[in-house]
Order: C-alpha cells, then structure tokens, then sequence
C-alpha cells in the first residue's frame, strides 16, 4: 500500500484533509511553573457527581455531617 | 545516500555548536510533532508538553543523532511518541488511584463533519491510530513508521489496512445514519 493508493479513496482522503489542527503558540523551552497553573486550570471530574446526579445522593450529602456531628458528640459523652 | 532536508543540515549544524540552528528545526517541526501528538491525544495542554520534553531531550542527546540512519523528523517523532505513551500510561495509573484528579478532556470542535473524522479518529485502537497519523498525515513511508513505533514493517501493512477498513465503515455508517447516502 503507497500514500498514493491510501489517496485514491476519495471520500476517506477528504474526510482525513478536514482534520485540521490549529498550532498554539508556546516556546520551546517548558516551564515547570507554567505546567502546574495549567494542572491546577484544567478540569477534573467532580468526585461527588455520582451523589448529585440522584435525589438519595443529595439527601446522604446533606445528612452525612449531621450523623458524623452526632457519632461525634455521642463518643465524647461515653469518653466523659 | 540519501538527500538531507532542510531539518537534517540544521541538525548537522547545531551538532558542530551552532545553537541558532536549533531555533530552525524548532521552527520546521514544532507544527508536525504537535499536530501529531494532538491528533493521537486530543489533549492540548499534553501535546504541548510532550513536543517540549521532545527538544529537551534532542538538547540532551544532540549527538546521538546520526544521520545516517535516518531523518531527523523521524528520530523526533520516535521520542515524542515514546514519552507520550510513556506519560499516557503514567495518566491511567493515577487514573484508577485518584479519579477525580485527573484532567477532564475537552473537545472544543463545533463543525459535525470534523466531529466526525475526529471521532472516528479517536475510535480507533492506540496502535492503529498512531499508523494512521504518521502514515497519512505526515507521509512518513512504511519503514519510517516501522522504525517509530518500533514494530516490524508487516505490522504497520496490517494494521493500516485495518484502520482503513474501520474508518471507512465508522465513515460510512454515520453518514447512512444522518441521510448522505
């Protein structure tokens, strides 16, 4: 198989030429310090989607510090 | 023997200590490498990390380049490919232990038929992916994709006949879906 032959499908060639990809400026050197504000920038998943996305999910957010609060208080009463 | 490019006689000469010549090779590959990395990844921010660790590294070991074996393109594209999988396997590990740390990709494409071939793209496994690319997009013949990714010359036939395959029918089927046809 040649470049040539690969081109000669040419529906497959022109949907490939539509992939353009647009170069940003950056040197060449890297900065360590760049890097982490890019780290820092860039989205992350949020850990308690999975509770959000449910109505029991929210309810267990809302009543989880209640119970630790509680299970809290209630150990320094046996403690004391 | 071979005709050198452009990239290859600056390399020469930034071997015998002409730094400015390696601003030049920066300048002629810096579009490939990221397009390259870009396209594989769809990460802008690890395409540009990787093309950077990539002229580090070529700062590091100027003089193991040897123009004899091959093209300086080549050789640049065999260490950007080998640091990318290297940090994309680094990214799954911390994937599993801390899931919600780990950046959210971010396509940011609009037109449907770009989407498209995008997608299909991406579909593809790692392996028949970056054939592809290096094949199509950087008109890297087979021995120099071969030597890239460090795979017998069969395998790189092989694998683009089956990517080619697959994009066609992943092509084809969205546009019965959406009505072209």
């Amino acid at each position: 198989m040649t470049q040539e032959s690969f081109k000669e499908d040419h529906h497959l060639s022109a949907k490939l030429e539509e992939y353009h990809v647009d170069i940003p400026d950056f040197p060449m050197k890297p900065s360590r310090w760049a890097r982490f504000i890019r780290f820092m920038a860039s989205p992350a998943k949020d850990p308690l989607e999975p509770f959000i996305s449910s109505e029991n999910g929210v309810m267990m957010l809302k009543f989880v510090p209640i119970m630790g609060v509680a299970a809290i208080t209630l150990t320094h009463i046996f403690i004391h | 023997m071979r005709l050198n490019d452009r990239e290859d006689e600056l390399m020469i000469a930034y071997q015998k200590g002409d730094n400015e010549a390696l601003e030049g090779i920066y300048t002629l590959l810096k579009p490939p490498l990221y397009s390259f990395v870009f396209r594989y990844s769809r990460d802008e921010h690890l395409s540009i990390d990787i093309v950077q660790d990539t002229f580090v590294k070529l700062q590091r070991h100027k003089h193991d380049y040897n123009p004899e074996k091959g093209k300086l393109k080549s050789y640049l594209f065999q260490i950007a490919y080998r640091l990318l999988i290297t940090k994309l396997n680094r990214r799954k590990r911390w994937k599993k232990l801390l899931p919600f740390l780990t950046p959210v990709q971010n396509d940011g494409l609009h037109l449907s038929d770009r989407i498209t071939i995008r997608e299909a793209i991406a579909k593809l496994p790692d392996t028949q992916r970056a054939v592809v690319l290096l094949y199509y997009y950087h008109e890297l013949s087979q021995d120099e994709v071969a030597q890239i990714l460090a795979i017998p010359k069969g395998t790189v036939k092989s694998r683009l006949h089956v990517a080619i395959k697959r994009l066609r029918e992943e092509l084809e089927g969205n546009e019965y879906d959406s009505g072209v046809f």
